[in-house]
């Protein structure tokens, strides 16, 4: 596969627009926050010192490595978050702490491609056609485990939502 | 997708994710300039090493190389030198090294040939 080196300001750019969302993801895999933010931060370190990556696929490289940090992290560290206790790792308007208690367990309970579906549409602002192109994934499958995971997430958030 | 799971989407979308602090890259190199005295004194240590081996060894050949039949044979220096010199003699003047090994090995045998050799000795009685 052709890779490239991004600029320091086109992995900059990519930070500010997926840094946030990349850390929930990260958090998603059982790790603290700052933890999370650590993941994120060491990953775009090493693109700003010239690690080169896949030119059309910068952000589900980013993802799957976020992936694999957390999870190698999380071995290491041999230590769970409390669900119930959990730190916040998104915000709502209406500030409502156990709103996104609720949605972040929802969350956790996905799996993997499903919650990486939902992140990358949702948080990443990418179209299912994009999300299909950049992951290699045939599109009905992409369009399937988000549809399977927005159901999940529905039942998982339905009394809160049918307020 | 119904219109039930776009209305899911939006109030998913509701949800921010926490922000995170600014990419800071972690300043680079205090340790720098350390590790690369270090890097270079590693390499002065191993080419002084390697000058010292290589002298060495180029004074042992030399010294192989310049044997004389008659010190060796006043001595039993020879012993202990290289093999090195022996095929070096052997090559240059195979009777040296004759008288060589004969000079040294009536040393260390019992005399066979001669009026008062073992042998004789012996045979007389």
């Amino acid at each position: 596969m052709r890779t490239t080196k991004l600029t320091p300001d086109e992995v900059r750019s990519l930070y500010k627009m997926h840094g946030a969302a990349l850390a929930a993801y990260a958090c998603s895999f059982g790790l603290d926050h700052a933890s999370a933010q650590d993941v994120v931060q060491q990953l775009f370190l090493k693109l700003l010192e010239g690690r080169p990556l896949a030119p059309h696929a910068p952000v589900a490289y980013l993802y799957r490595a976020t992936r694999n940090a957390s999870l190698n992290l999380r071995r290491n560290l041999r230590r769970e978050t409390d669900l119930h206790t959990a730190e916040l790792w998104f915000t709502h308007p209406g500030g409502g702490h156990d709103e996104v208690l609720n949605l972040q367990n929802a969350l956790k309970e996905l799996p993997d491609e499903q919650r990486e579906a939902v992140f990358l549409k949702v948080w990443s602002g990418m179209t299912l056609q994009e999300i299909a192109d950049v992951t290699g994934t045939p599109l009905n499958t992409v369009a399937s485990r988000y549809r399977y995971a927005v159901e999940k997430l529905r039942e998982r958030l339905i009394q809160r939502f049918r307020r | 997708m119904s219109l039930y799971d776009d209305e899911t989407e939006r109030y998913l979308a509701e949800f921010r994710p926490r922000a995170v602090q600014p990419l800071e890259p972690m300043p680079k190199g205090r340790d720098a300039p350390l590790l690369w005295v270090a890097a270079v004194v590693a390499v002065v240590l191993l080419a002084v090493g390697l000058l010292w081996f290589a002298h060495r060894e180029a004074g042992r050949l030399r010294e192989a190389a310049n044997i004389q039949p008659r010190k060796v044979s006043a001595t039993r220096a020879w012993r202990y030198e290289s093999t090195l010199a022996l095929t070096r003699l052997a090559l240059e003047d195979g009777e040296r090294l004759e008288s060589l090994l004969a000079g040294e090995s009536r040393k260390e045998l019992p005399p066979c040939r001669g009026e008062q050799s073992t042998l004789s000795v012996l045979a007389k009685e």
